[in-house]
């Protein structure tokens, strides 16, 4: 997109986390969790056929974005935070907490994050 | 009819020369944008006379008002201090260490006041100058304000730098000049006004805004399709008027969020927030 960019494989001063925060989770698995946990009734992903809805955010930019619920640095250990328990992050959030286990919300923050 | 067409397609080769030349310039990084390399004499002299032109002539019709009753000099000279000496200095004053690094460097504003007219200088600070450093203080200060520095410009030459530190002895300033009244919304939000003020107060940082010359940053939430969007600040119905309120103060909906406070009035607001309903959902 920027002619700046082009060529430059040079790291971010701060990249959005590390590879071995996240090692092991399944990425496919958190894609199918996406769908099976509702979390298409709200969001809508690139990837995933649903409704469409804009209640909550649309997923794409997940890696790019810099803040989870207003203020928590998004770093692939706080996206798991935020998924386990988002009212924990922000009070007034419409997100509801899904009842994701740790391993499952590890799995959808792999897949949010674009990892292998 | 030959030696034309050689003419011809000489000039468009140079004309294609020059192209590829501009071109590659800006591809492969050649020009220097660092603001310790200075624009060459050449470079600086056009962008000068363009800035001057074109300043001249957006400012040709702007009325003057009377300049010389003394307590407009006195207020610009509390707005001059707050606002103008940090980067410009004044009589005896450098500039802050910052400003000395920025380049083109700004004027000292004694030579500005000796050069350029009245409506010129309104203009200028009114509405900044691109790529200078110079803001754009439309939606900072108000018209009346603008004037009065307009109108402590007009004495500044005149003053010593023992004047200039001074100048406020003799001219006390009223009690409350820094308190300006909050003024309240008047009209119906208006997308264009919206559009204008969104931009100067720098959303463009931090969202994805469709239609925004560089608006694709991800540091807060994308605003494409924000009119779609049942909520803002994550759980705040979204509602023009809880629009306008979070705009304003954003801490207050939401304690510790990101979004700061950008000083936004009561009218810019409401513009702001009409302008974003307007958004299409993909950028």
């Amino acid at each position: 997109m920027l002619l700046g960019a082009c060529g430059d494989d040079r790291p971010a001063l701060t990249p959005p986390g590390l590879p071995e925060q996240l090692a092991g989770a399944d990425s496919a698995r958190g894609r199918l969790l996406l769908a099976e946990r509702g979390c298409l009734a709200c969001h809508t992903v690139p990837s995933l056929s649903g409704p469409a809805s804009q209640v909550g955010p649309a997923l794409d930019q997940v890696p790019r974005r810099a803040y989870l619920g207003g203020w928590l640095p998004n770093t692939p250990d706080n996206l798991v935070r935020w998924l386990l328990d988002p009212s924990a992050i922000n009070p007034l959030t419409a997100m509801p907490d899904t009842g994701l286990t740790p391993e499952e919300a590890r799995d959808i923050a792999a897949f949010l994050l674009g990892r292998p | 009819m030959k030696s034309w067409k050689v003419a011809g397609l000489t000039i468009l080769a140079c004309a294609a020369t020059g192209a590829a030349l501009g071109g590659a310039m800006v591809v492969f990084g050649w020009y220097d944008v660092s603001a310790t390399g200075s624009h060459t004499v050449v470079v600086h002299e056009v962008l000068d006379v363009a800035q001057t032109r074109s300043v001249q002539r957006r400012a040709a019709g702007i009325q003057v008002p009377y300049l010389d009753e003394p307590r407009k000099a006195r207020e610009g000279y509390g707005l001059f201090q707050k606002h103008c000496v940090q980067c410009h200095g004044a009589p005896g004053i450098a500039p802050d260490p910052y400003a000395l690094g920025l380049n083109p460097a700004p004027a000292a504003l004694v030579a500005t006041a000796r050069d350029r007219t009245a409506a010129d200088i309104y203009w200028i600070i009114q509405q900044g100058i691109k790529m200078t450093g110079m803001p754009a203080w439309q939606y900072r200060l108000t018209d009346a304000d603008i004037w009065n520095i307009v109108a402590f410009m007009r004495v500044l030459p005149t003053l010593s730098p023992a004047d200039y530190r001074n100048w406020d002895k003799g001219n006390e300033q009223e009690p409350g000049l820094e308190a300006a009244t909050p003024v309240p919304a008047t009209r119906a939000g208006d997308p264009v006004a919206g559009r204008a003020a969104l931009q100067q107060h720098l959303c463009a940082t931090c969202h994805v805004i469709p239609g925004i010359a560089g608006a694709r940053h991800h540091v807060g939430p994308s605003l494409a399709g924000i009119a779609q969007r049942p909520y803002i600040a994550g759980g705040v119905p979204n509602t023009p008027a809880s629009m306008e309120r979070w705009l304003r103060d954003p801490a207050a909906f939401k304690p510790g969020t990101a979004m700061p406070d950008l000083g936004l009035g009561a009218q810019e607001a409401r513009d702001i927030a009409a302008f974003l309903y307007t958004l299409p959902p993909v950028d």
